[in-house]
């Protein structure tokens, strides 16, 4: 038997013949920029993914999670792709406590899915994340990622949601860290410390996370500004208010035209609570803007509000469908700083005779760039992404290529400039993940 | 090493007014607010990071063990140096070194008093949000070693969703920087895995927090219940309507008669339960709000709700609150106080558990907890002296992390495990989830010096 029908053999005992892919066609739909696995393998329960690591470990293969793929092109090139591993037949809801506002889920059902059936509960609840891909988006990629949205400003990102994880170690050890209390500090926070790591310490199976009761009302207001200093002064006012908007984004004019609203600068506020305190807030924040500067002000409610922000989640697969593969930068930087450094990026991205829309989480300090052309056309990438990763810096921040062709990886640190905390890191998959099993190569600083 | 020795070497690397070596010196620094002490060899009270960055390095090449401590209130051991060594003590590390409103940060040394960051923000009008009931006396690096909660963190959060970042000098004296103002640093959540890790994988030096404009309202209610269940139904009744309020507190009768008797703050000393429920934000819609939880209240049989007219009857409510702790302290000579957590939805069944432990062991137990995420604090009132008794407060204890792991809860929910759960740790972790947690331990602290013998029971069998 080659080595191939081995592997085939050995992974059809373990999930079933029919959970396991090793047709070369299809294969290459699975491919990490440009690596085709010898296998894509669909565990249905734990103890088969824990089974698919064992053997991983014992015959020396990588092994590459995955859930719907929407964050694939994202991360450093991998040392090595032998087994990519699926975690969508892991897709249950396994509870939702309405009363304890807590819900489990395994990692392959999606966010959609999970809010459809968290709307219909009790008085109606959601989980407080609108990360892209709105309909794609799993949970377990979503905390593997931590992607995030808008909406972070007002309810934080995965390290303030999450309570418990059920995790299969890189060795195939089935573990789980915190569970469905509100609070727990027991032993050390390991369920933070797998948020964010790309499946890199551990195959995330199942999440339990914290639910917030459905808001009473929303209301969306959108402002329009010719000056990016009036933009500034103005979000400043805002965020060191009493006022409590759930998303406050930076739009530029590019970015806007992609939503159908016409505006140099857009200036999007989520508006989410009690009745009286989303019209009050409307109020105040549309005479604030006017005040401001602000030429244009509209309120967004109902569909149009949902539709608009489900456009801002999605930007980026639109970007792809036109542009594939994507180019799409995430910038963070202290949060005062939003309109200094759009400004800049507007002026470099000017210079550099490159189309590209931004979007700004201003409250937060994350600003996104998309490359709105297609990057084996665009000269000097490489040098321009350089160039956007220094002004980050500047603002005590960084810069992330969320996904980018394999070219220009090869170019560039996808991660961004290394910080002194890389030590740490790279002795904690060290020990973690001593025979580098997963996913190896795509995490900071190539760990 | 000899002691002599160690105070010598390191009088000469951060100079003698640091270091203290005398035997009541060490007296001083021999326990914490748990039952339990031990010695530590010397104790350095460094001002500057390059200080602990010395001592550690110092300790790292000479074999010694190293335990931070700061105000010494841990509630489980963790401050004490069960195995010798050097204990830095971080209390002349009290800076703040950069208010930074703008970027709504602040960042301090480990050192500073809890409560002093807060009544120095609360002049510029701006808020940290933890506030654990010690923050009078306990410090900034002790409640992230802890992972520090409070009343409002069922609103906001715990102490870790507020650390953004910090400095960390690592078991060798290396000294590096992590997270930082802005949010989403590449790479491994290490503000999130340092939280809470007692002081077992290096010493913070400096740390970043998260500050946030003040509340436009604020609604405080006092609601008085003749029964413990007719206050805990209340609690699950207000989360399971969709409301989740910045606190949700529960005392109970013991507690109650204890606080009134030491500080005289108003309470009615017959009563079984007593809510404090606090709502914030903007005012639009508060006082509906408000009239809403009564009306739940009511439904549940409330005696009387007093709602607070202004700051100094809000902050007289909160001061009994906070000050039960200190007048229960009172009732005997020793307490200790239990962390079990359970979903919120558990916590009446739970409550009665507790209560049938105390009548089993014929121990006195005060009650008073953050009742909305579910956290106890049942407080076991004893006597040290009397051994058969000293005895039966270690088997209640257990009994109730038991009840709590049982309820599908935790054993601790903001104290750590420190010294005194290491033996619950198996009531809630498999030896492979605590394997796991063993090799963070390694890539942290690979010979096993950072506070040995605490958080994990395996560690302290190899200390």
């Amino acid at each position: 038997m080659s080595n191939l029908d081995q592997l085939g053999s050995a992974l059809k005992e373990i999930v079933g013949e029919a959970n396991v892919v090793q047709n070369p066609d299809q294969l290459k739909a699975y491919a990490v920029d440009g690596l085709v696995p010898k296998a894509v393998v669909s565990p249905g329960s734990v103890e088969e993914v824990s089974k698919v690591l064992i053997y991983a470990n014992a015959e020396k293969l990588t092994v590459v999670p995955r859930g719907n793929g929407s964050m694939m092109a994202s991360g450093g090139i991998p040392k090595k792709v032998d087994i990519v591993l699926s975690l969508l037949r892991l897709n249950r809801i396994v509870d939702y406590d309405v009363a304890n506002l807590s819900l489990s889920v395994q990692a392959g059902i999606t966010l959609a899915e999970v809010q459809k059936k968290l709307a219909s509960g009790g008085k109606g609840n959601f989980l407080p994340l609108d990360p892209p891909h709105t309909e794609k988006a799993t949970i377990g990629g979503i905390i593997a990622t931590n992607a995030s949205g808008p909406k972070r400003y007002l309810y934080g990102t995965a390290r303030d949601l999450l309570l418990g994880l059920k995790v299969v170690s890189p060795n195939g050890d089935i573990v789980s860290f915190g569970g469905k209390t509100m609070k727990n500090v027991s032993g050390y926070d390991m369920t933070k410390l797998m948020i964010g790591t790309w499946g890199g310490l551990g195959i995330i199976t199942e999440i339990t996370t914290k639910l917030l009761p459905l808001p009473e009302a929303s209301a969306t207001l959108l402002a329009s500004f010719n000056n990016l200093a009036a933009v500034g002064l103005f979000v400043r006012k805002i965020v060191h208010s009493v006022l409590l908007p759930s998303a406050v984004d930076l739009i530029n004019e590019k970015a806007a035209e992609r939503l159908g609203e016409k505006s140099k600068y857009l200036l999007a506020f989520s508006l989410e609570g009690v009745v009286e305190a989303v019209d009050r807030q409307v109020a105040e924040i549309s005479d604030s803007a006017k005040k401001e500067g602000a030429v244009a002000v509209k309120v967004l409610k109902g569909a149009e509000e949902q539709n608009f922000w489900i456009r801002v989640r999605d930007f980026s697969e639109a970007v792809a469908k036109e542009f594939a593969p994507p180019v799409v930068l995430k910038s963070n930087f202290v949060i005062s700083k939003h309109t200094e450094l759009l400004g800049t990026y507007e002026k470099m991205a000017q210079a550099a005779g490159i189309n590209a829309a931004f979007m700004v989480h201003a409250g937060n300090g994350i600003l996104y760039t998309y490359i709105l052309e297609k990057a084996e056309k665009t000269g000097g990438l490489a040098e321009f992404i350089g160039k956007l990763t220094a002004e980050a810096v500047k603002y005590e921040g960084n810069l992330v290529v969320e996904s980018c062709p394999r070219e220009i990886k090869e170019k560039i640190s996808v991660w961004g400039q290394q910080r002194s905390d890389q030590v740490v890191m790279r002795r904690l998959k060290e020990k973690m993940d001593p025979q580098g099993v997963l996913n190896p190569g795509r995490f900071v600083g190539g760990i | 090493m000899e002691k002599e020795k160690i105070v010598h070497e390191l009088n000469r690397l951060i100079g003698n007014e640091k270091v203290l070596g005398s035997d009541m010196q060490i007296t001083l620094y021999e326990y914490d607010a748990y039952l339990l002490r031990a010695k530590p060899d010397c104790i350095v009270l460094p001002t500057t990071t390059e200080d602990v960055s010395k001592v550690v390095k110092f300790a790292h090449d000479n074999g010694i063990r190293v335990v931070a401590r700061g105000a010494g209130t841990n509630l489980t051991g963790g401050s004490v140096c069960l195995h010798g060594g050097i204990a830095i003590v971080t209390t002349k590390m009290n800076q703040i070194l950069d208010l930074d409103i703008e970027n709504q940060r602040i960042v301090v040394q480990p050192g500073l008093i809890t409560l002093n960051l807060k009544n120095f923000l609360a002049r510029h009008g701006y808020l940290y949000q933890p506030d654990p009931a010690s923050e009078k006396s306990s410090t900034l690096g002790g409640n992230v070693g802890e992972n520090a909660g409070g009343p409002h963190c069922l609103k906001y959060g715990v102490t870790s969703n507020h650390v953004l970042g910090g400095e960390l000098v690592l078991f060798d004296g290396e000294v590096i920087q992590f997270g930082g103002k802005a949010l989403d640093n590449p790479g491994y959540d290490l503000s999130g895995v340092l939280s809470g890790s007692e002081g077992t994988l290096g010493i913070m030096t400096k740390l970043v927090l998260r500050i946030v404009p003040k509340a436009e309202a604020v609604k405080t209610m006092m609601c008085i219940f003749n029964t413990i269940k007719d206050g805990s139904d209340t609690v699950s009744a207000i989360i399971a309507d969709g409301m989740i309020p910045a606190t949700l507190e529960m005392m109970d009768n013991l507690t109650i008669k204890a606080v009134e008797e030491a500080y005289n703050a108003g309470l009615p000393k017959d009563a079984a339960a007593l809510l404090i429920i606090e709502l914030d934000g903007l005012k639009d819609g508060m006082e509906r709000l408000a009239e809403h939880i009564q009306n739940i209240c009511k439904k549940h049989n409330v005696r009387e709700i007093r709602v607070a007219k202004d700051e100094a009857e809000r902050a007289k409510i909160w001061a009994a609150r906070k000050g039960a702790f200190g007048a229960v302290g009172r009732l005997r000579p020793n307490y200790l106080v239990n962390d079990g957590t359970v979903p919120r939805t558990k916590l009446p069944e739970t409550l009665d558990k507790v209560i049938k432990i105390g009548q089993k062991y014929n121990l006195p137990i005060a009650n008073v907890f953050h009742a909305g995420d579910g956290n106890l604090h049942p407080l076991v009132l004893f006597d040290e002296r009397d051994k058969d008794e000293l005895g039966r407060v270690h088997k209640a204890a257990t009994e109730i992390m038991q009840a709590c792991a049982d309820m599908g809860g935790t054993i601790s929910g903001e104290h750590g495990i420190g010294v005194e759960k290491l033996h619950g740790m198996s009531f809630i972790f498999s030896a492979k989830d605590m394997a796991a947690m063993n090799r963070v331990k390694a890539a942290f602290d690979p010979a096993n010096r950072y506070n040995p013998g605490k958080l994990l029971p395996e560690l302290q069998k190899t200390a």
